[in-house]
């Protein structure tokens, strides 16, 4: 029985300080079989791999490798055993040749000076079994992003790897190339080796996968054949996805959603045919008052939106604010026609660090704080004091560091520049993402409020729950397309927005 | 008291602390050192240094930083004492020369802010070339240096003592000082500068213009290099195209062992004024020992690596 499954999992646990990363999960992977993880942001599927290939250790539990406990201590001990993990960003050379790439580090060499050696000949056996297009001597540089991929699997096949990793490997692949590296998949199956896939187009997994894994919340939901879900679903494609979907998001349970206090009469912003490298006609409306959201699951477009609206990437299309058309290439310009962002990376985009909560606070809106064009200190003071004590941010004093504040605390301090700013239309890119459930539910509130005294908010989050407890229509997004727009409510039912959410995906 | 005791930070102390055993070592090893003519001498030659640096501190807040400063010192020198000599009236090429030196200081902001070359690369670049102009405006002279020819009244502004007591280099030194202390504190400028040196990508989603507070902060930079060196040449009264060479490492210098991250985001006008004493009051005191210069540039290193590394200590403990 054992020789069928090439690895074991057995009762892996993974704790975090506060975060339960994996829990108990156990399930066999069989050998020579591409075998597909899905699950949302957070569900664990990173960790796995990480445990797998050495990255970190396990917190309790086993892996079994050929029937051998298997613990690797790090990615090279996990690479000697044959487990090899292809990540999204690529760890290729760009200035170097093919053959420079695969045989780096690995130079056969006397007194510092390369050697080429019959080892060269084998690899590029591999290659040219693969891909017949790509020649030792062309510049890695000058190939696209799937033959890149390539040669790192080349590489991978090379040192004797067993079992592959794929971490979301058509991510950034056009259709062609997504074909090209399906292609190669199915002949390295086809060569024996096993494949773990992880990939966030559901799509994909019926068009390869042999068996799926469905992690949730650090727990394995499930483990089945493709197969099975197929005559499950009577080999509709479309209620296939629905099934994984639901697997995917659990039951989402519509508890608190109350209604903003609009009457939805005055538009605040108007957005058509609003395109981008990744966004195709995105178009809706936000009203005075209201709170609209955005989902759609990872790569769906959500942040690109938000990007896109407050300037950071060139847009298409047109946007008018309170029924003036904006037209602008730069933050800056976003910002004077009225729209704020609070970013994702509250750390990266939000934030100064070194610089003090009252520092921090003015910083969207400098005039707020000057007296006669300096900076007047009373004025600074009172500004910080009043968002500390509206949002109650917990510091020790105005003068705190914001890099010492927690990371709800920290959002706060982001969410009061924004407001300092007074602008009509706020955006919230993942308003909440690893806050305590404390600080979201405060956050929520501070959300509602702003709509209700008037302002235009859209949230952009891939928390399902936060969008139906807090938004009062939804648009979801599905591969840079808006596939619907539906009014949050009672009415609202878990089937229904299940369904839209798995049309999109197995539309693609 | 206490409150004054308590906003004076660690860092600071220490600055002062080394000062005064640097002064007081000194004493004792010359006799020449503990001079009120000495402590002016040595203050006379730290201004144009102090000037400078309290420009490119800020700039150093901002995490950017410009190596070109004492080859634009050398050129606005030269380049002086050439206009003076063969076409304009002194006054006339005071303004001129400040003109050329904002220029200098706008391309390397141009590069830097708008076209992102590593500040390193651009402003190696400038220093180059414009210590090659300084080169090349003595050539169209007719030699290696101008001291010949210049007008009577050439070294007028240089020595100019205001109220009689102050020589001219001191009163820019005071205003410099004092209008950086307060773009520190109290206007947007500085407060952008911290900003940016801190966190350059939430600055420019903040609605801050990036580009734009560097190529001010780079052009004034320039002009108080510039403005530096037109003042220098006309004390001395002779311009040398290889004055100033190597200023651009002691500014760096004064204004690390001042505190300023490499980093941005933090540092003060006040630490790099200490950090320039420290400066000052060493190479003053191994002159004054006949300590040959060789050593004195060892002694710079090390100091360099030494208060750095303290810095870092300080740091973690925190």
């Amino acid at each position: 029985m054992d020789n069928d499954n090439i690895l074991r999992i057995e009762g892996i646990d993974k704790l975090y300080p506060g975060v339960h990363a994996l829990d108990n999960i156990s399930f066999d992977i069989k050998r020579n079989t591409i075998h597909c993880l899905i699950g949302e942001n957070g569900s664990g599927k990173s960790t796995f791999i990480k445990i797998l290939t050495g990255v970190v250790n396990k917190t309790r539990g086993s892996i079994i490798l050929n029937g051998r406990p298997f613990d690797p201590k790090s990615v090279k001990d996990a690479k000697n055993h044959g487990i090899v993990a292809l990540y999204q960003e690529l760890n290729v050379v760009d200035d170097l040749t093919v053959e420079e790439n695969l045989t780096l580090g690995r130079e056969k060499h006397r007194l510092g000076m390369i050697q080429k050696d019959d080892s060269l000949a084998q690899i590029l056996s591999i290659l040219s079994e693969l891909d017949k297009t790509i020649e030792l001597n062309m510049t890695v540089g000058e190939l696209s992003t799937a033959q890149k991929q390539i040669i790192e699997i080349v590489k991978a096949v090379s040192i004797d790897c067993k079992v592959l990793v794929m971490d979301e490997p058509t991510a950034s692949l056009s259709e062609e190339e997504t074909r090209k590296i399906f292609e190669v998949v199915r002949k390295l199956k086809a060569n024996g080796m096993t494949i773990i896939y992880i990939s966030h187009k559901l799509s994909e997994l019926f068009e390869i996968g042999d068996f799926v894994t469905v992690l949730r919340d650090g727990k394995i939901i499930t483990t089945k054949t493709v197969q099975e879900i197929r005559k499950e679903c009577q080999g509709n494609t479309a209620d296939a996805c629905l099934e994984l979907v639901k697997m995917m998001l659990g039951r989402v349970v519509i508890e608190s959603y109350m209604p903003s206090k609009t009457d939805y009469s005055e538009k605040i912003l108007e957005v058509k045919n609003l395109s981008t490298d990744l966004l195709r006609n995105v178009s809706f409306d936000l009203f005075k008052g209201e709170i609209l959201g955005f989902y759609g699951l990872v790569g769906a477009g959500k942040s690109e939106v938000a990007r896109a609206l407050f300037g950071i990437d060139l847009y298409s299309g047109d946007i008018s604010i309170k029924g003036k058309k904006a037209r602008y290439k730069r933050v800056r310009e976003a910002l004077k026609s009225g729209i704020a962002m609070i970013p994702e990376e509250r750390r990266e985009d939000g934030i100064f660090g070194k610089l003090s909560i009252k520092n921090n606070i003015p910083m969207m809106k400098i005039k707020s704080i000057l007296k006669n064009g300096i900076i007047s200190r009373p004025k600074e003071n009172k500004v910080a004091d009043d968002y500390i004590r509206m949002l109650s941010i917990a510091a020790r004093d105005r003068e705190q560091k914001a890099a010492f504040l927690s990371g709800g605390n920290q959002q706060k301090v982001v969410i009061s520049k924004c407001l300092n700013r007074e602008s009509d239309v706020l955006l919230m890119d993942e308003p909440t993402r690893g806050i305590d459930v404390g600080a979201k539910l405060e956050i929520h509130d501070i959300t509602r409020n702003l709509a209700n005294q008037g302002k235009g908010v859209i949230v952009f989050s891939s928390e399902l729950p936060e969008i139906l407890h807090l938004c009062d229509r939804i648009v979801f997004m599905n591969n840079g397309r808006v596939s619907a727009t539906i009014k949050n409510g009672k009415n609202i039912d878990n089937d229904q927005i299940m369904k839209i959410i798995a049309e999109g995906e197995s539309k693609i | 008291m206490v409150r004054i005791l308590e906003r004076v930070d660690r860092q600071k102390a220490v600055l002062v602390g080394v000062i005064l055993a640097v002064t007081l070592a000194m004493s004792i090893l010359s006799a020449k050192f503990f001079k009120i003519d000495n402590f002016v001498n040595i203050l006379l030659q730290i201004a144009p240094l102090i000037i400078v640096a309290s420009a490119a501190n800020l700039l150093m807040i901002t995490g950017n930083f410009d190596l070109s400063v004492g080859s634009v010192f050398a050129f606005c020198a030269i380049m002086h004492a050439y206009l003076t000599k063969n076409v304009l009236p002194i006054g006339w090429s005071i303004l001129s020369c400040c003109i050329f030196a904002i220029l200098w200081g706008a391309s390397n902001g141009i590069m830097v802010g708008v076209l992102n070359v590593n500040p390193f690369i651009a402003t190696m670049g400038s220093m180059y070339a414009a210590r090659g102009f300084a080169y090349l405006i003595a050539r169209w002279d007719g030699g290696a240096n101008i001291s010949a020819g210049l007008p009577p009244d050439f070294s007028d502004f240089g020595r100019t003592n205001v109220f009689g007591v102050f020589p001219i280099i001191i009163i820019f030194l005071i205003i410099a000082v004092a209008v950086f202390i307060f773009i520190e504190k109290k206007t947007v400028l500085g407060r952008y500068s911290y900003s940016i040196g801190c966190n350059r990508r939430a600055s420019r989603l903040s609605g801050i213009n990036v580009p734009g507070v560097l190529i001010i902060i780079y052009m004034i930079v320039g002009l108080l290099a510039g403005l530096c060196g037109v003042i220098q040449v006309s004390r001395v009264g002779s311009a040398y195209p290889n004055i100033g060479a190597g200023m651009e490492f002691d500014v760096l210098l004064a204004i690390f062992l001042g505190g300023t991250s490499m980093h941005g985001g933090e540092g003060s006008t006040l630490g790099m004024i200490l950090g320039a004493f420290i400066v000052g009051l060493v190479a003053n005191g191994l002159n004054l020992l006949n300590v040959p210069y060789f050593y004195q540039e060892v002694t710079k290193g090390a100091l360099l690596i030494i208060a750095v590394f303290a810095d870092q200590m300080l740091r973690r403990r925190k």
